[in-house]
Formats: structure tokens, sequence, C-alpha cells
């Protein structure tokens, strides 16, 4: 018996054919977009697990960096650092097992492109032992060559090979504020420090032909740069296995034995050097930290965007089940009536769900796997610039989405199952489960309206509870849309706002005392000028590192060289008892400080008392700035770089590349951040499309219920000579209202969505805040309103398509 | 002078494996005031002649005209037109708005027409005897008030015909008589011609004439004098 129920269910459910792919199409946009997304983030985390490892394929990523940010050690230094390191290695349950000098110094690559000879950005890395932290040239068309040996031999990162036509055997002529020498390519390949391509300090990928970095041999690297054999200003330290380190993004300490380790190793390294140093885990290097960070946004963003999609799937069946069952409510009653149990009916209405949540996650699976995840892995590649070499999408990320999507599905059919099999015979019978009278307060507040205005809003709100699913699934469709549009808008802001602010066009790196020369450069070529200092610095008690940028006008006005976007509080005055300074956003949030407040600041053993006058908008890293000549009393230096406002026709040559040590254009950077918005804009796409078409199956979805929910309405308005132009305005009016009111809701929800997931993405690296925009509001209630209100069209249409002789058959039975 | 005029009009039915043929050649001639009742066993073509009529389904054949003029066919907008123009309808199970006042129910129609007029409402509904009624909503009146609604929504429009198809099978015969008496004397006091189908025979009493159909053919047509 139930076999028959089960197949007179399928039958009437293959009537509702629209209403039914309308759901399937919910769950296996669902599915789609868990198996997409969930790919993207296992493998950008499971990527950097593999390149980073400890292993013959990974290249084993040191678990603590001892830095001299201020100058280089001669090789007796290195050797007694890594000595007193390992004699005094403070924990034997993590034992040290390599102890690696590196030499990193920043340069230029003199690159001729076509006729144009152009000053490259650079950074050279002297590569010694190469026990950690190896150059990593996999078995992919990617990459090539064998490592650099020789002093006249270099390795070029893979990012900027292909970006400026580097291959192997091509000479090339690199600076690093000592002349120039040539080298011979004899290997491309990635580096840890570079996997995410930007120059140091900024968080955009570099733009195309505007920076390189290059892996020497230590000989080859001391070489150009005019210095001893052996010198060092990097200790790779390497810990047998891979401890646990501190999360910037967690509040929680993850790796406290290795925060001891550090510790212990900066007083190690203080007692045996002058110099200032730094000593950091993996969190204080930028690409590692960068990609970390990424994977793990992607990592928790990723159910957020499945679980939402997860619930208008789950809206979208409940609501059609409910409405499947109301439709067939004469039948049940019949059923009951000829004396069938509930317990018959029940089952048929709980394997309807299962039945289309299977059909939703096998079309849901076949997409994803075969368009969505490669597709998302493919532009993710394209971001990054490395290769997702391993990628596949396992089978426990199928197992779970299709297990969440059946589970949903079963739990959305339930209850309308309960009611199927609770309803009583006799009331339906006599027809009284349709009567719902209508709400008198409603009927006052529209009695004064034209009467089919009335009618309209009247027979909306008759089911207020479907009413509201039904906003919350149309404004949730378009969430992803919406947080994705105001997380790029609010960054867009922020890159190009700070960029617009400033007046330099060139940041000028230089050696230690090497500024004279740039300025003298500057005043040859009528170019203004301005000196800075940056270095890095920390706050007592906190680890995390932030750059002290000190300015020689600190100043919110049009003509300073840096213009600083002062939210709260005053300008610092340079030289008072306590030093004054300015705190980016980012880094009053994080560290919990407010205007007014005097803390303290750490330069390795130096520290500093400041009072906090005032905080900064725009920085997307941590960043304090000082009056240069308060920050130069603390740090001992006068200057690292010198900022250049060229006049019209003037251009950077060799010769000022000669004295540098980096050059940033900010024309450049301008590039950079029009090209990575570009890359966005097909992920972005994506996201429009994938709402766009969670809005179009839900708010379909609802039209064809509301058609069959009214189906003897419009019978009997049709009989009675009721034009289709008419119903259609009435439609029309009713969609526009869905439509506005649930962009309204998608605009709310798009606000706190990306603010949690904001607040999810945020840490110390990389920090920014919603800047809500008019305009795309105007623009998500906009996708909205159109989509609803172009529907309205194909429900005038199955209205005019009604075959009235057959309604009034209908309507007389 | 006739209002309508049917000249050999039949509707054939396509059927997967045959061909039903619902009216064959009816020829019915309709003058204005006339109250016919439409007779006949169930499947005799009572209810498709009057969807012929009120333009709701297209004869295959034959001729319809009414006021002189063809009845549109086949076109649904121009169908609609006639139907909004010329038709009042009255369905067996009333077919009230659930969500509109007994008073909504009417000036709906009046707006579809074209023309909201609240006091030629009100005085239809004084007609049908609900003034009182005007803003309930129609869940909470009785079956026999709901089709006296409907009669005033029906005529709301100043038909020139007036259909009703069972229009009292679902009410007792003391309302139906109720309903019935309602509507001649609406029908006369606003000079409109009605046609009914009915099985009710205790009905005739109401109709100035009587027209028996049987397998799509009229079999008898009479007079009836009161």
């Amino acid at each position: 018996m139930s076999m028959l129920l089960t197949r007179r269910l399928a039958r009437s459910l293959w009537r509702t054919k629209l209403r039914l792919s309308a759901v399937i199409l919910m769950i296996s946009v669902g599915v789609f977009a868990g198996i997409s997304f969930g790919s993207y983030a296992n493998s950008a985390a499971s990527l950097y697990d593999n390149i980073y490892a400890d292993n013959d394929e990974g290249i084993n990523l040191p678990d603590a960096w001892v830095e001299n940010p201020s100058g280089t050690w001669n090789g007796t230094t290195v050797d007694s650092l890594c000595q007193a390191i390992e004699e005094q290695w403070p924990d034997p349950s993590l034992p040290l097992d390599v102890c690696e000098p590196r030499l990193k110094l920043s340069g230029l690559m003199f690159h001729t492109d076509g006729d144009e000879e152009k000053l490259v950005d650079a950074m050279w890395h002297g590569i010694d032992e190469g026990e950690v932290d190896r150059v990593w040239i996999p078995d992919h068309e990617c990459c090539s060559g064998t490592l650099a040996v020789a002093d006249d031999e270099i390795v070029i990162d893979e990012h900027a090979a292909s970006e400026m036509g580097i291959g192997l055997g091509d000479a090339v002529t690199l600076g690093a504020g000592h002349g120039t020498m040539n080298y011979t390519v004899v290997g491309i390949g990635y580096h840890s420090n570079h996997l995410y391509f930007a120059q140091e300090g900024v968080l955009l990928p570099a733009e195309s032909g505007t920076f390189v970095t290059g892996y020497l041999s230590d000989g080859g690297l001391e070489r150009l740069a005019n210095l001893t054999a052996g010198s060092a200003n990097l200790l790779l330290l390497d810990i047998e296995g891979t401890p646990e380190y501190d999360l910037q993004s967690t509040d929680d300490i993850e790796g406290e034995q290795l925060s001891e380790i550090i510790d212990a190793v900066s007083k190690i390294v203080m007692a045996n050097d002058d110099a200032y140093s730094r000593v950091y885990d993996r969190s204080g290097v930028q690409s590692v930290e960068f990609l970390r960070a990424d994977a793990e946004g992607a990592q928790k963003s990723y159910p957020i965007i499945t679980g939402m999609i997860v619930i208008v799937a789950s809206i979208t069946i409940f609501l059609s089940l409910q409405r499947l069952i109301q439709s067939q409510a004469r039948e049940i009653a019949i059923l009951r009536t000829l004396g069938i149990s509930s317990s018959s009916i029940m089952p048929g209405y709980v394997i309807a769900p299962i039945a289309i949540g299977l059909i939703g996650c096998v079309i849901g699976t076949v997409l994803g796997v075969t368009m969505g995840a490669p597709a998302m892995v493919k532009m993710y590649e394209e971001i990054i610039g490395i290769p997702a070499i391993g990628y596949h999408v396992e089978a426990s990320l199928i197992i779970q989405n299709c297990g969440i999507a059946m589970v949903i599905a079963l739990l959305s059919g339930i209850r309308p199952a309960w009611q199927a099999s609770r309803m009583q015979p006799l009331e339906i019978l006599r027809g009284k489960h349709e009567v719902r009278l209508s709400s008198r307060r409603i009927q006052r507040i529209t009695s004064r309206l034209p009467t089919t205005v009335g009618l309209t809003i009247r027979s909306s709100i008759r089911k207020p509870i479907r009413l509201v699913f039904t906003f919350v699934a149309v404004g949730l469709s378009m969430l992803l849309f919406g947080s994705m549009m105001l997380m790029m808008g609010s960054m867009e802001d922020i890159m190009t706002g700070s960029l617009e602010d400033q007046k330099w066009d060139a940041m000028v790196n230089v050696p230690f005392g090497g500024e004279g020369n740039v300025i003298e450069w500057a005043e040859e070529n009528n170019a203004e000028h301005e000196t800075m200092l940056v270095f890095p610095g920390n706050a007592q008690g906190d680890s995390r590192m932030f750059l002290a940028y000190g300015l020689d006008r600190v100043s919110t006005e049009n003509d300073a060289m840096i213009r600083l976007n002062l939210k709260e509080g005053s300008l610092p005055v340079a030289s008072a008892t306590t030093t004054q300074v300015l705190v980016d956003e980012g880094t009053m949030v994080f560290l919990d400080w407010e205007v007014g407040d005097t803390q303290t600041i750490m330069f390795g053993p130096a520290w500093l008392d400041v009072e906090i006058t005032g905080v900064t908008q725009g920085e997307v890293v941590r960043t304090l700035y000082f009056h240069r000549a308060d920050l130069t009393t603390v740090v001992g230096l006068e200057a690292t770089t010198v900022l250049i406002q060229l006049p019209n026709g003037v251009e950077l040559d060799d010769d000022i590349g000669g004295m540098s040590i980096g050059i940033v254009q900010k024309k450049d950077m301008e590039k950079s951040f029009d090209t990575l918005m570009k890359q966005q804009q097909q992920f972005f796409n994506a996201i429009l499309g994938l709402g766009v078409i969670i809005a179009i199956a839900v708010l379909f979805n609802t039209l064809l219920m509301n058609l069959a929910e009214r189906d003897s309405e419009l019978a009997t308005l049709r009989v009675l000579g009721a034009p289709i132009r008419r119903i259609g305005m009435m439609m029309l009016g009713e969609h526009f209202a869905i439509g506005l009111i649930g962009g309204v809701l998608a605009c709310v929800f798009t606000v706190i969505a990306t603010q949690y997931l904001i607040s999810a993405m945020v840490q110390w690296a990389f920090y920014f805040s919603v800047q809500v925009d008019l305009m795309g509001a105007i623009l998500l209630i906009g996708v909205i309103v159109t989509i609803s209100v172009a529907l309205a069209p194909f429900g005038m249409w199955r209205v005019g398509r009604m075959n009235l002789v057959e309604k009034v058959k209908d309507l007389s039975q | 002078m006739s209002l309508l005029e049917l000249e050999g009009v039949s509707r054939i039915y396509e059927m997967a494996s045959e061909a039903i043929k619902a009216l064959d050649g009816v020829d019915l001639c309709v003058d204005e005031s006339e109250r016919i009742i439409l007779l006949g066993p169930s499947g005799s073509g009572k209810t498709t002649l009057l969807n012929c009529i009120s333009a709701l389904d297209s004869p295959t054949s034959g001729t319809y005209k009414f006021n002189d003029v063809e009845v549109p066919r086949n076109k649904a907008e121009q169908m609609t037109t006639f139907r909004r123009e010329n038709i009042g309808y009255v369905f067996q199970f009333f077919n009230l708005l659930q969500d509109l006042t007994v008073l909504e129910n009417i000036l709906l129609i009046q707006e579809l027409a074209g023309g909201r007029d609240v006091g030629k409402a009100r005085h239809l509904l004084e007609l049908v005897e609900l003034s009182g009624e005007a803003d309930r909503f129609p869940a909470e009146i009785s079956g026999g008030q709901q089709q006296r609604v409907a009669i005033a929504r029906s005529i709301a429009k100043s038909p020139k015909l007036l259909l009703g198809d069972e229009l009292t099978g679902n009410l007792d015969s003391k309302t139906s008589a109720m309903v019935m008496d309602v509507l001649v004397k609406v029908c006369k006091a606003e000079r409109i011609t009605c046609i009914f189908v009915t099985h009710d025979e205790s009905l005739m009493k109401y109709a100035t004439r009587i027209v028996r159909l049987d397998s799509g053919k009229i079999t008898s047509d009479e007079k009836v004098d009161h």
C-alpha cells in the first residue's frame, strides 16, 4: 500500500516540475558552492603544509629567525652567535637541528624591456648551506634548473621570471647599493619568503615587472654587496620536528614552548652582540603569515558561505513541501477517510525530500568537481602565482557537503510530513482549512487604498511566516555578493584612498648613511624630497611587530609627502617630554589602546615611552608615526628612505639605482592594485552569478507557490473579466515590494555578515574595517528588485494561459 | 429585441481516442430581460452552452452574436474584455475573495471594469438585503448571504447578461428560495437578462423560459407564464 502511496506522491511532485526544479537547483547550488569553496580552502591549507614540510619534497621552513635589521654580522660574529645558541639552547625537549646564517639584501635589477631600461625593485638572498628554507624548484612545468652554487649564478623567482621573460642561461645585471654585477640564471623557482609575491611591507601582489627576487650563493651576494665572506643578517633556526607557534589571529598562546625558546634566544643574542636584533617565529615572516591567514580565512569563511546557501535551500525546500501538502490536502483527506493510517501517509513525505536531496547532491557534486573546484583553484593560482601541485577534491569534502545537504533536506521535510499525517479529513473536505480570516488591522490600514492594491497587500501577507521566510531567503541569497562588494569596496577605499593621498612618486631605500647621495640626486633634478626612517618595533609584552615611521612632516595637509588620514585625536608635537605618536586604527584595536594612553615601545633592547595623541585610518599593516627626529633618538639611525616627488620629465635613472637598495614607485603600486582588482573581478562575477542564481531560484519558487495558492482567486478574477494587464500590475507591485524588502534585508544581512567575515579575516598583519557604501546598497537592492520584477511576466504568462473552462469546473466542485 | 443569437453552435472536444460533441448545432435566441433556465441531465451540454455564451469557451462551429456583434473566439484577452463589458457570473461556491470584505468584493469588480462607485456598491448590498454586513469578511457570513454577495458582485458593473451555474446547488431549499427571490428582484430592477443552469426543478417558477438539453441538442424550449 505504501508503495502505491509513494508512487502517487511521486506523480504529484512531477506535476509541479518547475517548483521541484527550483528546489533541486537550490540544493545543487549549495553542494556545488560547498565543494568549490571547500576545495579552495583545503588546497590553500594543504599546499603550504606540503611546501613548508621538513622532508625531501618540502623546503624545511625554519621555526625561528634571528634578524639584524640595522646591518650585517661578520663571519666571526655569525659563528659565535650560532655557537652560543647551540650551547645555551634552552629546551632539550625541542632540540635545535640547524643554525644556518643567511644574507638577505634589498637591491635592484637593471632590466632591459625592449629598448627601455628599467630599475626593478629587488630582494636578493645569499644562501649558505641550504639545509633549511631551501629554494623550491618543484618537478612542474613552472620551474627548472638547479640551485646557484658558483659566485656568478642566480636562481630567479618564477613570479618575476615568467613576467619579465627571463629564462635559464640569461645574463642579468644586479645591484645592492654598491654598483652592479652580472650573473647567469641557472634556475627558476620559488622561496618561502616570496610565495606571496609582494614587496617588503606591501600587501598588494607586485605588479608584473616591478619586483624581482633572486637566490644566489652566499659568496655571490657577498660579492654583490661588497661584504666579507661569511657575512649574514639572518640566522635560521630549525628545531627537530615542527613545534606549534603562536598565531597572530587568536588570543590564545598556541606555541608557548616555542615562545619561551624565542625569548631565551633573544637574550642569548643580546648577550653576545651589541647590535639590535629581532627573533621571531613564522608569524613574523610576511609571506608565510599572509598565506597562512589567507588559508585560515578560506577555512573559516567557506562553512559560512556554504551554510548560508544551505539555509536558503532549506527554506525553499520547507516552503515547497508545505505548499505541496496543502495542494494535496483533499487527496490526503480522502485517503484518511478510506482508512489509511497517518503512519502510512508520512513515509512518502519523508522520502520525497530525501529523493530531492539526492538528485540535488548528485548534480551539485558533478558540477562542483568538474567545474567549480578547478575554477576556484585556477583563480587562486593566478592570484598567488604558484601552481596548486597535488590539488584534488577530497572525498571527505563531498561526503561532508552532501551529508549536510541531505540532513537539511530531511529536516526541512519532517514538519510538512508530520503536518500531512495529522490532517483532519472532515475539516479538509468541508474546505475549512483553506479559509483564513484576514486581519482586521490590515483591512483597516488598506481600506482606503484601491481594492486591487489592498487585495495584493492582504493576499501577500496572508501567510506572514512564509513571507518572512521568503524575505530572509531572498536577503541571504545576495549576502555573498553583497559581502564581496562591501569588502572589496572597503579595501579599495583604503588602498587607493591612501595612495591617492600621497605626494611622493618614488620611495628610494638607501643603505645606512646613504641618504645624502639620493638627496643630492634629487636636488640636482629639482625634485622635492623628504627623508623617512622606517624601523620595526613592538609593544612591551607583545611580540607582534609593527613598523615605526619617522616622518619629516607628520601632517594631514595636501602638500605633505605622506598625507595622514587622522580619524581621531590630534597630530603629535615633536620633541615633547614624552614622545608623541600617531597609531593606526588596527594597532589600537588589537592592543586595546586609547588616545591619551602612554605606552612603552621596544626597539630591540632599546625602549621608549610614547604618548598616543591620535589614531590614523587606512593602513592595512600595523603602523606608528613619529616625528623622525624623535625616532632617530631611540634607534640611532637618521634615515632608511628618501621620498621623492619627480618633476615633469624627470625619470629615475641608473645613477639613483646604483646608490639605492630598492625603489618603490607609486605608479607601480597603483598598477598592482588595478591588476588585483581585475583578477578579483572574475571571482566577483562568479559570486554575483551564484547570488543571482540563488535569488532567481528563491523568487521563482515564491512566484510559483503564490500562483498555485491563488489559483482559484486568479481564476475567479479572470472569469469575472479582470484583464491580464491589471493582474500583471498587481503581480508586478507585489514582486517589486518583495524585491525591495528582500533587498533592504540583503543590505542589513550583508553589513552584519561582512563585519563578521572581516572580524574572522583581520589580524595583526592585515586589518581593515567596513566602509558602508550607499551606492553599493542601491546596487544590491537594484539587482534583487530587477530579478523579482523580471519574473512577474512569467507569472502573467501562466495566468494568461489558464484554461478557464477547466478552472470553472474546478471552482464548481 | 434579441440580446444574443446562437446559430448552429457546436463544441467538439478532441480527446486522445475520440471526439466528444458537447454541443451539437444549437440554435438559441435570447431577448432582453428574459430569465432562462437550462435543464438537462449530466453531460447534456448545459455548462458547455453557458461557457460558450459567457465567452469562457469558443464554439468549434456556428455563429454567436451578442447585440448583433460577433463574439470573439479563441482570443483570451478579447474574450475577457467581452465578459468584463457584458457578462455577470455567479458561481455555485460563491468564490468570494476571502481577503476582501463584502463591500470590497463588489468594489473590486467595479475597479476592474474601470469605475469605482461606493454608493452604487452599497445600493446593491441594500438590494440583496445585506447592507449591515458590508464590512464583514466572507468567512464571517452564511452560505446564503455569501451567494447574495456574489449576486451583488456580478451585477456591480451593470452587465447585460447574468449567468449562473448551479448557483443554489450549495444551499438548502429555504435559502435557495431566498437567494432566487433576491436575484429576480435585482434582475428586474436592473433590467438584466439571466440564464441559469440547474438540476433543481423547483426553481422553474423563477424562469420566464425553460430550455431543455440532451446530448448537446436543445430538446425543448418553452415560455413560462406566471
